[in-house]
């Protein structure tokens, strides 16, 4: 185990009853090194990063080959080490930074929250920290604002306070689900800006969870593609988008409207994303894919050499 | 050049919004002087980011609210001063498919029953007429006709808004706002229901108001674009003009903040600070002066009009 | 889509009622309540009112003493306790009945027209159940009492003005929650009118506060009732209802224990029964089963 992994997920499985909402993932993120995940709805992608952080709860079941963080494997950890890590050496970002802060307490108590309960910093130190976070993700005005509530702030300010809050700790790595979303073009530019800023800065690895494809073109070095509870394709941003294998991240290319610039129609997938109730037996995408071949329909194709897919494409003559 | 349908000149809807029990009442400009025209079979997409306006304009568009100042004549009839015969009559014609699939559909009324309120209201069609335009409707948004018996909690996000696009069209308006349809969606669905209001487009003609803050839908279906910052349109023009030259500094730095998946799609970062103002609180001269590389103290002291330049209009001192 | 039968969002909501065992249970319990009473004209072996001087406080039938003629003894008058059981359910249930449709239907109304105008008569309204609010539903049922004379219908009447002002506050709130949502926007842009929006698309997404609430005042009713009957200003000797047999039962606690007990039980078990059937459907109509699949 090189020292250089912070993740190191293999064999992931997320199952609520029979229905598995993530299905043998593997993911690896390196020291400083930026991974997207991306998928639509129903991909699993943030369950991924849910389970990771042991927010799973009953009846959803936590499996996996290896689950191991900093070298140490967070299946088996007691909850007080989890504490250790979770919230310190590991951190989360959420879409609605509104419904993610508490709206009783003004931002600065909450930031001096995270710094009391992981580094025991307490008044003047944490004050004067707390201040630093505040600079350090650009809020203006820091001083007035550490004393604001949540729905005093707009909705990138209370974005950068969660992120202060993420990074107070100096945490190894930094998990962003779909952090932008819910954010206005001009503040998410502002934002992408700071998460790659702090991660050059801070050496810290950055995991970004987004269905946006141009979002993950722009911030990442590497990309996990996820389907259905799948990891269909990973490989090197943007690589993997100027040539890609798989056929459902073709068709996620495909129907881009960037991406078909003069057309009439949009290329567009037939059907929806499998529920808990119609998984395929074969490959997850078969009923969809416009590639399918009988193989596709009995067989689950394995990940290889980065695709999962009998027929990959760009393997055609 | 096809039917005109809606002319808007310098609509504004002002608030009053209470400051406290012995303060004088704050005036909020949340649409402050917009002016366009819409044609038959052709689409106008309005973008702009939260509190330029683009909300409180759907509701003027749509008779929600009677306008502040301005006209707004939808086929010629004047929309503004209308009274609540003539409102009953112009609602026929401008109806709106909202943002929120999972909000815009009544939980406890089946599908066969939403779609058949506007009818029901509007028209005096018999029961099995208005059954089979229905049906003949959930067929054209890509539903089946045994879904006309279901509840809104058992469709997807997707097949929600096919449904609120059924609900728009059953009267067959000439007019169609539509607040980001497809902001809630994914990808490949946003891809489908684009699809949809294109065909639909074709078949019946209806203009559009496309309201969207992305980008890249708005190139692809837009006819023309409007851009609005804090209640006033900046610029406006035919969309070839406007993403092959955006004037604007806003435009511009829009454009710029929009991800590109290749870089060579990407363009210059215009890094612009700060924040929305407050439309409380509205900066002097023109609203974007503060977060403008290219403000100057004319921009502090003057707000801008609209004025022809390069085949566009555009409200700025510097272009 | 589920590839289940699509169910309405009513019969979703009884089949998640129908799962839960208690308040299944309790439905039952309620049922056989209410059944016996309603059938009480013929299902007494006695008329209630009958005095039989020469059986006075007979205990009932498992006691010593007791005979298989009055099963559950007789009071202080002489009269077959069943009897006056069953007549005085018919009473208390048809007080809470009464009452709860005489309360939500006003209330109901009230709460949707305060929500839906804002500026002109929610003050009006509100101001005016804040003022009811601020008195004690026992004692405003005495004032009104007061007012209007004992008797069934005046008791039915005080107890719906004391439940007035909560179903216009529960009613208001949910309102005024769906009328900011877009479905309703889209009716308005249909063409509806305020009362199609007030009635046919407002108002039955707020049906699940309003059922909950229903359930819980009929119990509150049969309280009431029995408080007032107790009281001397419900229902009038001699007819038969458990708050007055309570009441004209207080001194014979220690002799003839039934006589207090049994109506007490009575007035116990319908309460109890009717609160668990509230909970359930409170549990049977969480919004959380109306979100997205």
């Amino acid at each position: 185990m090189s020292n250089d992994t912070l993740l190191d997920i293999r064999g992931l499985t997320v199952s609520f009853g029979a229905f598995r909402a993530v299905d043998g993932v593997d993911l690896r993120v390196a020291n400083g090194e930026r991974l997207g995940i991306v998928g639509e709805s129903g991909s699993g992608k943030s369950v991924t990063m849910l389970a990771l952080m042991g927010l799973i709860d009953a009846p959803g079941r936590v499996q996996a080959d290896k689950l191991e963080f900093l070298g140490r494997d967070l299946l088996t950890v007691s909850p007080r080490e989890r504490r250790t890590l979770v919230g310190r050496e590991m951190a989360m970002v959420f879409q609605d930074a509104l419904t993610a802060l508490n709206p009783s307490y003004t931002v600065g108590a909450q930031i001096a929250e995270v710094l009391r309960e992981h580094l025991g910093l307490r008044a003047a130190a944490a004050q004067k920290r707390v201040l630093e976070l505040l600079e350090l993700v650009e809020i203006p005005d820091a001083k007035r604002r550490a004393n604001a509530y949540p729905h005093q702030l707009s909705g990138g300010m209370n974005q950068r306070v969660m992120i202060a809050m993420a990074i107070a700790c100096n945490p190894k790595l930094l998990i962003a689900d779909e952090p932008t979303t819910a954010l206005d073009v001009t503040i998410q530019a502002q934002i992408m800006e700071l998460l790659l800023r702090l991660s050059r800065e801070q050496g810290m690895g950055l995991v970004m969870i987004t269905h946006d494809l141009a979002v993950v073109a722009e911030m990442t070095e590497r990309v996990a593609v996820m389907y259905a509870g799948q990891v269909v394709e990973e490989g090197a941003v943007p690589a993997l988008f100027d040539a890609p294998r798989h056929p459902y991240t073709e068709a996620l290319l495909a129907a881009i409207p960037e991406h078909n610039h003069g057309a009439e129609r949009l290329a567009a997938l037939p059907g929806v994303v499998p529920g808990a109730f119609d998984r395929p037996s074969g490959c997850l995408l078969a009923p969809r894919c416009p590639y399918v071949a009988e193989r596709c329909r009995n067989d689950r194709p394995p990940l290889a050499a980065g695709v999962r897919c009998f027929l990959p494409r760009g393997d055609q003559p | 050049m096809s039917e005109l349908l809606l002319e808007a000149k310098d609509l504004a809807r002002h608030y009053a919004v209470s400051q406290g029990l012995f303060q004088p009442k704050a005036q909020v400009r949340a649409l402050d002087g917009v002016s366009f025209a819409l044609r038959a079979g052709r689409t106008l997409a309005v973008v702009g980011e939260s509190g330029c306006g683009k909300s409180t304009l759907a509701r003027q568009l749509t008779l929600v609210e009677a306008p502040t100042r301005g006209a707004l004549r939808i086929r010629g009839q004047d929309a503004a001063r209308a009274d609540h015969a003539q409102i009953a009559a112009l609602r026929r014609d401008v109806q709106m498919v909202f943002q929120n699939p999972y909000a815009s559909l009544n939980p406890r009324w089946s599908i066969a029953r939403t779609l058949d309120e506007p009818l029901a209201i509007n028209t005096k069609l018999s029961t099995a007429e208005r059954r089979e335009r229905i049906g003949a409707l959930i067929d054209k948004v890509g539903l089946r006709r045994e879904h006309l018996a279901r509840y809104p909690h058992m469709f997807s996000g997707g097949q929600r808004q096919r449904i609120a696009i059924a609900r728009a069209m059953i009267l067959e308006p000439g007019i169609v706002v539509a607040d980001e349809p497809t902001s809630a969606l994914d990808v490949s669905v946003q891809a489908q229901i684009l699809n949809l209001f294109m065909d639909l487009q074709q078949a019946f003609g209806t203009g559009y108001v496309f309201i969207s803050h992305n980008l890249g839908v708005v190139e692809h279906v837009a006819d023309e674009v409007m851009v609005m910052y804090l209640g006033r349109a900046v610029e406006v023009g035919a969309k070839a003009t406007i993403f092959a030259r955006p004037l604007h500094p806003y435009t511009q730095a829009l454009m710029s903040a929009t991800p590109a998946l290749r870089a060579a799609d990407r363009r210059t970062r215009i890094r612009i600070q700060g924040e929305l103002p407050s439309p409380l609180n509205p900066p002097s001269g023109c609203a974007f002066h503060k977060r403008c590389p290219l403000a100057t103290a004319r921009c502090a002291a003057e707000a801008p009009t609209l004025r022809e330049v390069d085949g566009r209009q555009v409200a700025c001192f510097e272009v | 889509m589920k590839p289940q039968v699509p169910a309405s969002p009513l019969i979703e909501s009884m089949r998640a009622f129908a799962a839960n065992r208690g308040a299944l249970v309790a439905l039952v319990v309620f049922a056989l309540v209410a059944v016996a009473s309603l059938l009480a004209p013929w299902v007494a072996p006695h008329d209630p009112v009958l005095q039989y001087r020469d059986h006075m406080l007979a205990p009932p039938m498992w006691m010593d003493g007791g005979t298989s003629r009055f099963p559950l003894g007789t009071d202080e008058l002489g009269r077959d306790m069943l009897s006056r059981l069953l007549w005085g359910g018919r009473i208390s249930l048809g007080i809470g009945l009464a009452s709860v449709i005489l309360s939500m239907l006003p209330g109901v109304l009230l709460g949707l027209l305060a929500a839906f105008h804002q500026r002109a008569l929610a003050p009006v309204i509100m101001r005016v159940m804040d003022v009811m609010l601020a008195l004690p539903s026992l004692l405003l049922a005495i004032c009104v009492i007061t007012v209007l004379g004992p008797g069934l219908i005046n008791t039915v009447i005080a107890i719906a003005i004391g439940a007035l002002p909560g179903y216009v506050r529960l009613t208001r709130a949910a309102a005024m929650a769906e009328i900011g949502r877009d479905y309703v926007t889209a009716s308005r842009l249909a063409g509806a009118g305020t009362a199609r929006l007030m009635f046919a698309a407002v108002l039955p997404n707020c049906m699940a506060p309003l059922i909950v609430n229903a359930s819980l005042s009929f119990s509150s009713a049969i309280l009431s009732a029995a408080g007032l009957g107790f009281l001397g200003l419900g229902v009038q000797a001699p007819t038969a209802e458990w708050g007055t047999m309570l009441a004209s039962a207080r001194d014979y606690m220690e002799r003839a224990g039934w006589v207090v007990t049994l109506p007490g039980l009575a007035i116990l078990v319908s309460v109890l029964v009717v609160n668990l059937i509230g909970d359930g459907l409170r549990d049977a109509l969480d919004p959380k089963l109306k979100k997205a699949s």
